[in-house]
């Protein structure tokens, strides 16, 4: 027995020994097992500056859906029926007078998407100021004239959103974000940014050094991304109300006067496929379907006779009902979950082009113009010729080339005219801009 | 030497206690010896039944004492061993004893550390302890977590939905946590038992996170459910910090500690059981009585004319009966062999479980086989191996909310009586032209299976290194292992309306696999001292390691090639990745002294460092400390008709960690016409996270009445929840939406009460009544970002509010501006309920038992969603029912309808009810009857049986986001809660 005792307080004392030593071991800090962490933009290589810059493009996608639902809900150019959510029909629409929520995710989720596609893009920016890896000069200002690029042009869409509450430009530290700039300054910063682009682009040689996707077919080189950037530009020369700028910028851009339909629509597109991984077009919906995306019923009221954008919309087997709302048309522009969704079309370009010109060449405009009802199957301009006949005349165009694609409501608030939208039900409202995400303190 | 000096005072106290004993008629004496090791004990106390004087045993465990010819009582005490009272013959005068360790006798032991037990009568805190009988004894379990409604105190347990498989989550003394999990930590055997919920990806159909709500309402079950509730001894629930804190960081939900069965020393016994029942819907709705005029105002003239149709052709369906009309049947089979001898025992046990659900094609199917065994190796090492295999399969349906009209909730409240949705005789269903999925071809075509493999292992050994007189040295070293495969299987085939045409996918198989394994090992040192035999110490030290690994692939097919269902039979391929690997390395330290019984106390320390944390090697200390005071024992006592006053305070502190993950910032993979690229994810790493810390003190006392017939006990908390994990919003033009913080504190009080009263108890009829009452009160004590809201979808439909000084749980929406309060919201409700009670009343008459289970919830709100949703398709059972308009103007759904946008106050409701959680009646045919073979027992039994509410669904008992933080209490067209009858038969021999 007493042997037994001495060997088990032997073991005890073991015992104790290995309590110590395993008590001062240290805990490894774990990788995360998931993805790359943050810290990889401090020495990225450039297989991880090329993955980033990707991420950029994807992210230029992100939310999107959101974006074209409730702006062209607002600008009375579509309707979602939806079983799920009441939302759609309810305050987007000013139902009874009601606001729009600002934690509402129809306006916090496009905008949040917007500033994520701003922040892939500055990590991409520090991770190749960073990077111990060897790039030429052409190659860095690829990089640098894309991701600027693609800021500037999620930052107008954000101010587009938010309009009169301005947006934050600079953005580059999480915990020092800058200060909130009116509308105006932030047109401003971006087509500095812009510039900035432009210039880095114009000495990044004649390719990127990441792959782009099949949606900038055209656009995927420096010199003809650089058409994209200078496309941007005119269209933020336009919101600026600077006609002359838009007139010395829009040549350099992707412009091209034609009446080809298919030229007209020119541009580069957000890529869309239903490959595992990849984006599906979040506006297409299955024409019939019980939750529908509608046209407005005004659409086709106020369509000429004849025009051939009659396509954008199908009627249904059934007259689609909800809420008090009703449409017979489905929304068609897009025949599949795979089909790309246009950034910024030629056909826009043209549209901007004449507008720069009414006031001071109105026969320019119209002959624009004409190229344009030529496309569409309609008879040339046979209308008044004062500046507001022509305004009205390219205001019709942009409601119906643009059908949808986020620039209805932005065209009628930047022309004064967003009263002349319609009001379906008694105590609608029509929303001027989305009210600052909750997320936001000033 | 020294053993001389000990030897000589134990004689000397022994002495002095014999000289206290008046004028004697005989002497009594005899050994005492403890069972498993059969050498003497010393220090035994020996008291005379119904006196204060007594002697105790000496070194070699031998006594003498004298009684007077009117005692012939003796009770023998000793800490840790099971109490023994001996009646003498009067002519007896020899007594040995032997005293068995006290580990089987339940109500007196209660297991609270990791390593050692605590008799409950010294117990300082609160201690919920469910034994087998309780558990399941008065009507058979769907799943284990079921079996605690309404038995512990201060435990809030909600089902997130009826589907069959489980879903429940458990939360003790209110919310402990906003973020993290609020679920209690669960302890099988010394393993620690995974408890995930795991999404099976079918937000790819329901698209439920694409719209205001980004959470997993896949609906999944948790994990414990896979448990056998047959197989668990006892069970004990940790409440708080005061009682948990030895646990450290991951018991500030509290703690559930499993014991399962072990065989004895002796015959063999065989126990089989079977049980047959079916379940229905708990509570059907119905819908409004429909004309072509109200047909038409919602459908239109198409509308009109598919009523008129219907009615003249007869054809307006019962949908609800269609869908969750089914009589599910439900069996179990249960057959367990226990026994053993001197040196080895064992428990086997096989439990067969088969349930329906009220949904055609939905149910449970679980085998659960489990092997303990515990062996001698000498007299001083002993090792127990329990083994649990879980094979389980759920088939659970598609419900909950959804962004694509899909799931078969919301196009159930689509779609009016007049649709036609029965397929034709070639078994082509229509499509429904009122919702995006005709349900009865959803619930005839879809698959959403999840199939479970588990094995649970626990290892034990225990040696006692050394003994002597004074002192004894145990080690006791602990492995765990839980470790499962789960294969989710969800398949959407591509005939499906909601997948066909265009519309959707066409046809998504999502397959996932998920392989957890946790691990766990730890080693104790306990020491046990008694210097006198007043005076005992237990000192313990002990260190702990726990790693978690889980790995989850899910495959996401679409386009499916035909009925094809295998992932690689599809035109598009998805496979996500979610790895969680944790490590967790911590220690303890414990001493308790007790004072003749009279006074416990006990003080503590658990040091722990985990991988979750900012920094992985930062030691986070959880102390602990509690006194017990036995006033009972004291000399002074001599209250007779109170046997026990027990005044107790216990203080502790625990943890828990932030979710994994939550510390790193990481690019997610994204894919763009075949190129891969990074994207940063949205949620923004915190490098200084660390876990939420519980400080909780508890107060309370114990008492018994009429030799303790009746026994009541009161007890009232403060936590306070400090580094309380938030996910707040951080400015979006970050580039991220949010960041979990440490950055606030919330404090919890509340009270329970428990009765337990044997009112009758004669030979023949025996009637025991137990209640009990809790009640729980949060509130947010401090917030170090602005006020928010989270939990539901948008402040017009209803969320939860996190604001300083107001309670966590509580429910805000918009409204008029008068009531509107500083955050322009106005306050409906709150979740938690004014108070929870239950009454248990057991009677036994010769050989019948009856015994049912009453639970009373008393207030508490949800947000319900599913009348609203119904009423935009006029479809709400109540549509046309005035009594929600103050007004008297508007019928029900009308008034919903011009509330919404105006004010969330009809879609808050009362979620309190009084319903009968369990009946069970049984009889006992006697053994004499059966020539002695066998012990019959035949009954019938019911959950849910009577149910009383003012909700306006199904159950107020729902949760749309299943069991995490706070959200539970909101629904969207669940799978609604069923009731269940049940038979049974056991037969033991």
């Amino acid at each position: 027995m007493k042997n037994i005792y001495r060997l088990n307080k032997l073991i005890a004392l073991q015992f104790i020994l290995l309590l110590v030593i395993m008590g001062s071991c240290e805990l490894e800090e774990l990788e995360f097992p998931n993805g790359p962490t943050e810290g990889v933009v401090e020495n990225a290589s450039r297989a991880d500056i090329a993955l980033i810059a990707v991420g950029v493009e994807h992210n230029l996608r992100n939310e999107m859906g959101f974006y074209y639902d409730a702006t062209g809900i607002i600008g009375r150019e579509v309707y979602f029926f939806t079983n799920s959510d009441p939302r759609y029909t309810g305050e987007i629409l000013g139902k009874g007078g009601s606001d729009l929520d600002p934690a509402g995710f129809y306006g916090t989720r496009p905008y949040a998407g917007r500033y994520a596609t701003i922040k892939n893009a500055n990590l991409l920016l520090q991770a190749l100021d960073k990077s111990n890896d060897v790039f030429t000069d052409e190659e860095k200002f690829g990089i640098t004239g894309y991701a600027k690029t693609l800021q500037a042009y999620s930052l107008l869409l954000a101010a587009n959103l938010q309009y009169e509450n301005g947006i934050r430009t600079d953005v580059i530290d999480p915990d020092n974000l800058g200060d909130f700039v009116a509308y105006t300054d932030a047109l401003t910063d971006i087509e500095s940014l812009l510039q900035d682009g432009a210039d880095d682009l114009a000495q990044a040689g004649t390719e990127f050094m990441f792959a782009l996707s099949s949606g900038f077919t055209g656009f995927d080189t420096p010199t003809t991304f650089l058409q994209f950037n200078r496309g941007v530009a005119a269209r933020v020369k336009l919101y600026k109300g600077d006609k002359t700028g838009v007139l010395s910028t829009i040549n350099d851009s992707h412009f091209n006067l034609t009446s080809d339909p298919a030229e007209l629509l020119d541009g580069p597109e957000h890529y869309f496929s239903t490959a595992g991984g990849d984006l599906t077009n979040p506006v297409f919906r299955v024409p019939n379907a019980a939750d529908p995306l509608v046209a407005h019923p005004d659409y086709t009221a106020d369509l000429l006779i004849g025009d051939t954008r009659i396509n954008k919309v199908a009627l249904r087997d059934s007259e689609a009902i909800k809420d008090g709302l009703s449409s017979d048309y489905d929304v068609v522009i897009y025949s599949s979950l795979a089909s790309n969704i246009p950034i910024i079309k030629n056909e826009e370009l043209m549209l901007i082009y004449a507008e720069a010109h009414v006031g001071t060449n109105n026969t320019e405009a119209i002959t624009t113009i004409n190229l344009i009802r030529s496309a569409y199957g309609l008879t040339v301009y046979s209308g008044g010729t004062t500046d507001a006949d022509v305004m009205n005349e390219i205001l019709y165009h942009r409601r119906y080339s643009l059908f949808n694609e986020g620039h209805r409501w932005v065209d009628m608030r930047r022309l004064n005219r967003l009263d002349e939208l319609p009001i379906d039900r008694t105590d609608d409202k029509v929303h001027v801009q989305f009210p600052r995400p909750v997320s936001e303190p000033d | 030497m020294k053993h001389f000096l000990l030897k000589a005072s134990l004689l000397l106290m022994s002495f002095m206690m014999a000289l206290t004993v008046y004028a004697q008629d005989r002497t009594v004496s005899g050994t005492v010896t403890d069972l498993t090791t059969s050498e003497p004990l010393a220090g035994v106390n020996v008291i005379i039944k119904g006196t204060s004087t007594g002697t105790i045993t000496d070194i070699n465990g031998t006594y003498s004492v004298e009684l007077k010819a009117s005692q012939n009582v003796l009770t023998f005490t000793f800490i840790g061993f099971v109490k023994q009272d001996i009646t003498l013959s009067p002519s007896q005068t020899t007594v040995d004893v032997i005293m068995e360790e006290d580990v089987t006798s339940l109500s007196e032991v209660v297991i609270t550390g990791l390593a050692t037990s605590v008799k409950r009568s010294n117990l300082a805190n609160s201690v919920e302890s469910i034994d087998a009988k309780s558990l399941v004894g008065i009507t058979e379990q769907p799943t284990m977590d079921n079996a605690l409604y309404g038995k512990v105190k201060g435990a809030n347990i909600t089902s997130n939905s009826g589907a069959p498989g489980g879903g429940i989550s458990i939360k003790l003394r209110g919310l402990t946590s906003i973020n993290g999990a609020n679920q209690p930590l669960f302890i099988i055997d010394g393993v620690y038992v995974d408890n995930s919920e795991i999404s099976a990806g079918l937000n790819v159909v329901s698209a439920a996170s694409g719209g205001g709500s980004q959470s997993n309402q896949d609906n999944p079950s948790n994990r414990i459910a896979d448990l056998n509730p047959y197989d668990i001894q006892s069970l004990e629930v940790l409440k708080g910090a005061s009682a948990a804190a030895i646990y450290g960081s991951r018991a500030s939900s509290g703690v559930v500690v499993i014991t399962t069965k072990k065989g004895k020393n002796g015959r063999t016994s065989v126990n089989f059981s079977q049980n047959i029942g079916i379940t229905t819907q708990l509570n059907k709705l119905g819908q409004r009585t429909w004309d072509a005029d109200k047909a038409e105002t919602h459908f239109g003239a198409n509308g009109r004319a598919a009523f008129i149709d219907a009615e003249s052709q007869g054809k307006l369906h019962d949908y609800e009966k269609e869908l969750y009309g089914e009589q599910g049947l439900l069996l179990t089979t249960n057959l367990s062999v226990s026994g053993g001898d001197e040196k080895t025992t064992f428990y086997t046990a096989v439990t067969r479980k088969k349930d329906e659900g009220i949904v055609k094609n939905t149910g449970y199917d679980k085998t659960s086989v489990r092997l303990n065994l515990t062996h001698d190796i000498t007299d001083w090492l002993n090792i127990e191996a329990t083994t649990n295999y879980i094979s389980s399969s759920a088939d659970r349906g598609f419900f909950n909310n959804d962004n694509s009209g899909t799931t078969m909730g919301i196009s159930y409240v689509g779609t009016p009586v007049f649709a036609q949705l029965f397929a034709d005789a070639e078994g082509n269903y229509p499509d429904n032209p009122y919702a995006a999925s005709n349900f009865l071809q959803t619930r005839d075509l879809v698959t959403n299976n999840e199939a479970v493999n588990r094995i649970i292992v626990g290892t034990k050994i225990s040696a006692r290194l050394f003994k002597t007189d004074k002192m004894s040295l145990r080690l006791i070293a602990r492995a765990g292992l839980d470790n499962y495969n789960l294969a989710t299987t969800a398949i959407f085939p591509n005939t499906l309306q909601f997948q066909k045409n265009g519309n959707g996918l066409n046809g998504v198989s999502i397959q996932g696999n998920t392989v957890n394994k946790n691990t766990n090992f730890n080693a104790f040192l306990v020491h046990d001292f008694f210097p006198n035999q007043s005076l005992s110490f237990r000192t313990q030290f002990g260190i702990t390691a726990e790693n978690f690994d889980q790995n989850t692939i899910l495959g996401t097919a679409s386009n499916l090639n035909g009925s094809q269902t295998n992932l690689d039979q599809a035109g598009n391929q998805q496979i996500d990745q979610n790895r969680i690997i944790q490590k967790d390395r911590g220690f303890f330290a414990q001493e308790e002294v007790n004072y003749e019984d009279k006074i416990i106390g006990t003080l503590g320390i658990r040091g722990d460092k985990s991988s979750n944390n900012g920094d992985a090697n930062k030691m986070y200390y959880y102390p602990k400390g509690s006194m017990a005071l036995n006033l009972h024992n004291f000399n002074f006592w001599s209250v007779d008709f109170m046997n026990q006053l027990k005044l107790r305070v216990a203080y502790g502190e625990a943890g828990n960690f932030a979710t994994f993950g939550d510390k790193y910032t990481f690019f997610n993979n994204a894919i763009i016409d075949g190129t891969p690229g990074w994207v940063i994810n949205n949620k923004r790493g915190n490098g200084n996270v660390g876990p939420e810390r519980q400080s909780e003190t508890e107060f309370g006392f114990d008492m018994s009445f009429l030799s303790n017939k009746l026994k009541f006990d009161v007890t009232y908390y403060i936590q306070n929840i400090t580094d309380l994990l938030l996910t707040a919003d951080v400015p979006n033009s970050s580039g991220f939406t949010r960041q979990v913080t440490n950055a606030a504190e919330l404090q919890n009080k509340g009270i329970e009460i428990g009765l337990n009263w044997n009112i009758i108890n004669t030979s023949k009829f025996n009637w025991n009544f137990n209640t009990n009452f809790w009640k729980n009160q949060g509130k947010i004590t401090k917030l170090n970002v602005p006020s928010f809201t989270t939990g539901g979808f948008a402040d017009f439909l209803g969320q939860f509010r996190i604001k300083e000084g107001r309670s966590p749980s509580e429910i805000v929406g918009i409204g008029p501006a008068d009531q509107q309060d500083e955050d322009g919201l106005v306050v409906y409700g709150d979740s938690e309920a004014d108070f929870n009670m239950s009454f248990t009343n057991s009677f036994t008459y010769k050989n019948f038992e009856l015994s049912f289970l009453f639970h009373w919830k008393k207030g508490g709100d949800n947000i319900n969603l599913t009348q609203l949703l119904s009423d935009f398709s006029g479809t709400s059972y109540d549509y046309d029912k005035i009594d929600l308009d103050p007004e008297g103007q508007l019928g029900n759904g009308d008034f919903r309808q011009a509330s919404f946008l105006n004010t969330t106050a009809p879609f808050v409701e009362d979620a309190g009810y009084f319903r009968m959680r369990e009946i069970g009646l049984f009889y006992n045919i006697p053994r004499t009857a059966l020539k002695d073979l066998a012990d019959i027992r035949i009954g019938f039994t019911g959950n849910n049986l009577i149910n009383s509410f003012k909700y306006r669904s199904y159950d107020p008992e729902v949760s749309n986001f299943g069991g995490k933080g706070l959200s539970s209490g909101v629904e969207v067209t669940p799978f609604p809660s069923s009731k269940r009858y049940n038979f049974h038969i056991n037969v033991s021999f």
